[in-house]
């Protein structure tokens, strides 16, 4: 045993003489999850929502105009920039500094009174990745103000057969109906309730709490995997032949590097989230021990990976695109980048093949939706028995000399 | 008293047979050699004495211990010395020796003084912090021998030590082996350097393809040639008769044929060569070339094998 954490030290310290392999397994992944932290979970726990810059031309300057305008900013994500005329805001748009722009017709309000065919012009470039967005958000309140067109209609026509007359206060009607119908719009009778269940304090889904972990395990993958193919590099230069020939146990030499293996993988976790914690106020949910107990069966699961990988493969030249395929195909699948939720249901059981899935949907449980320990057992007990798997058939395989 | 034992030894890599029936023994306080070209399977025999290898065949004892039955007490007798530079280049010479000698059991009281002794025998205490990656190739080979005696071993086996190395280290290297034995290690050494053998080795093996083709000291091995070797370029067509009576000549003690080339170990090669010239003259016989070599282990391996050492 004393041998074994020998080895474990030396493989550490030789790790510790590595100043690229420090730069690799520490600073690469703190940069990339900053980074993508910033692209794709904003700054400050997600508690500053994305807002897009809206340019309005508003021709018609009736209430209807100004109805619209007020569902928009309603929405909080969008902030209307009324100040340019129409080729300036097309021009914005054209040049690619605003998403799109929304053109409010002459006539519009008339038009919707009137119940006569009108249309809010929205601007977009063709690859703009904000204008399905917009797209979705004008052509609601289109189809909103449509909606109340017929229903007034309707009543209208209602009222006269029922009157049996045509003497009745026809505009009246509109104008109430039309109020109430953009009331309506405003506070619709029958709304549609979005819950995200769990999250911070807030109740607010939190993509830092999938980006963080996702990156911790993709990164964690990338050092173990490497430190794996150490052990082929060692074959190569000679020191693996010269321990097998000193008087060290076969498992004392193995065990010592998995260990250190496994420790480096856990060091690298804990500091991703413990950036994540302090950086971008990630929430950590409601069980630390829940959260250790996943990442220790995750590594163990990655350190058998690793074994089993340096098993079958021969060389470090092969190593290497081997490893890169496996981490970022089992990453990518299994919802390092993206919440498996996100993903279509085939590719959903097809995830369930990469240990990845299951270290995922365990931090996703405890730390998005605020499970407890009792909800992650299972996602535990996987990426142990999936060590397991790795490690017996790992060692079976692994060649201590070659030929 | 032999300290190791090798009967019948073979090892086979599927169809090729890389030792093919070795027998030899090494006796206690002796500077043992193997010599013979690459391939002619010299490390094939270390690998297997220091029970890296397993053997396809034979009985190999060392130190007392059956490297089959008994392998942990025999890597406790040994130290080795491999031909690859098996040290750690992040790490300096103390760390090495520190990490190696304690998987070579070396006490912790004891390790640092361990260190200090070997540093100071190899000549780098000056460069034991220095990271490994930037020494010189001699000094990485010294380290490596230095490595190879951290458990103070009774059998030390060292394959092709000196590759690469420039002749400053070579010396320090053999000054090494030489004190080492002189304190009672017994030593395995492989080399291809005929030079080297003749210079360390109490008694040479000399291999090739697999089996011991000649095995005694490096004098006698020399001695078997005479005072010389000839060897005479002939056509095909040379004449049987005529080659009887090459043999006949005085101070020409033994002539062989192998294909094209006639070689003759000679009592007196000077005076010998005289007679076979003019015999060749005398019957027209047409000489395609004429070399006289002297007599050392490489014409040994020469006359044995019809080849060149490093070949």
């Amino acid at each position: 045993m004393k041998k074994m954490l020998h080895v474990g030290l030396n493989e550490l310290l030789l790790l510790c003489k590595d100043r690229m392999a420090i730069v690799w397994m520490v600073i690469v992944p703190l940069v990339l999850t900053f980074i993508a932290t910033l692209v794709f979970g904003g700054l400050g726990g997600g508690e500053e929502a994305v807002v897009i810059d809206l340019p309005v031309v508003d021709h018609d300057g009736g209430e209807m105009a100004v109805a619209v305008l007020d569902i928009l900013s309603g929405t909080g994500s969008l902030n209307m920039e009324t100040a340019y005329d129409e080729e300036a805001a097309r021009q914005l748009v054209s040049q690619g500094d605003r998403a799109g722009a929304l053109i409010i017709p002459a006539g519009f309000t008339t038009a919707v009174m009137s119940r006569e065919p009108t249309a809010l012009e929205l601007v977009v470039v063709p690859s703009g990745q904000t204008a399905p967005l917009l797209e979705g958000m004008v052509r609601g309140i289109s189809s909103g103000f449509a909606n109340v067109q017929t229903v007034v209609e309707v009543a209208i026509g209602e009222a006269q057969r029922a009157a049996g007359s045509h003497e009745l206060d026809y505009e009246g009607i509109t104008s109430r109906a039309v109020a109430v119908a953009v009331e309506r719009l405003h506070n619709p009778l029958v709304d549609t309730l979005v819950t995200v269940v769990g999250g911070d304090e807030e109740g607010q889904f939190d993509a830092t709490s999938q980006i963080v972990p996702g990156y911790a395990v993709m990164f964690a993958m990338f050092t173990v995997l490497s430190a794996s193919g150490g052990i082929l590099e060692e074959k190569e230069r000679g020191t693996f032949k010269r321990l097998l020939i000193s008087p060290l146990p076969r498992w004392a030499l193995l065990g010592g590097k998995l260990l250190a293996q496994f420790v480096v993988g856990v060091v690298q976790i804990v500091l991703l989230f413990l950036f994540g914690a302090l950086v971008f106020h990630i929430s950590l949910g409601n069980s630390l021990l829940g959260l250790l107990l996943v990442t220790l069966a995750t590594c163990w699961a990655t350190t058998s990976l690793g074994i089993l990988l340096v098993a079958v493969i021969r060389s470090r030249k092969q190593i290497h695109p081997i490893t890169t395929l496996v981490i970022l195909g089992s990453s990518a699948l299994g919802g390092s980048w993206y919440p498996l939720f996100l993903m279509p249901k085939v590719v959903q059981q097809v995830a369930r093949v990469t240990l990845v899935s299951w270290a995922m949907e365990g931090y996703n449980r405890l730390m998005i939706l605020g499970g407890s320990l009792g909800d992650v057992w299972v996602d535990i007990g996987v990426l142990v028995l999936y060590g397991a798997i790795c490690f017996t058939v790992g060692l079976r395989l692994f060649r201590f000399k070659e030929a | 008293m032999a300290l190791a034992k090798v009967a019948n030894l073979t090892k086979a890599y599927g169809d090729v047979q890389a030792v093919a029936g070795v027998s030899f023994e090494i006796q206690e306080g002796e500077i043992f050699g193997l010599l013979g070209p690459n391939g002619a399977g010299k490390t094939t025999i270390i690998n297997v004495l220091c029970t890296y290898t397993e053997p396809t065949g034979g009985e190999v004892v060392v130190a007392g211990h059956s490297v089959a039955a008994e392998p942990d007490a025999v890597k406790r007798a040994i130290g080795v010395v491999p031909q690859d530079i098996a040290l750690y280049a992040d790490l300096n010479a103390s760390e090495n020796l520190r990490f190696f000698g304690r998987m070579h059991d070396v006490p912790e009281p004891v390790l640092k003084r361990r260190i200090d002794e070997l540093l100071q025998l190899v000549g780098l205490t000056e460069h034991a912090r220095k990271r490994v990656e930037h020494y010189s190739g001699g000094m990485k080979r010294r380290l490596n021998l230095a490595v190879g005696l951290l458990g103070e071993p009774r059998f030390l086996m060292l394959d092709e030590p000196t590759v690469g190395v420039d002749p400053q280290s070579r010396n320090a290297i053999f000054e090494n082996i030489q004190a080492l034995n002189r304190g009672g290690l017994t030593v395995l050494y492989t080399t291809h350097y005929m030079e080297e053998a003749e210079m360390l080795c109490d008694r040479v093996a000399i291999m090739d393809e697999g089996q011991i083709i000649a095995l005694d000291a490096p004098q006698h091995l020399i001695n078997s040639l005479g005072t010389g070797l000839i060897h005479i370029g002939i056509r095909d067509d040379t004449d049987e008769e005529l080659l009887a009576q090459l043999r006949a000549l005085p101070r020409v003690r033994r002539v062989t044929r192998r294909n094209d080339t006639l070689a003759f170990e000679t009592v007196d090669a000077q005076q010998a060569l005289l007679g076979i010239i003019g015999l060749f003259n005398e019957t027209d016989t047409p000489m395609t070339s004429l070399e006289i070599l002297e007599p050392n282990l490489e014409s040994v391996f020469i006359q044995l094998t019809g080849k060149q050492l490093r070949d």
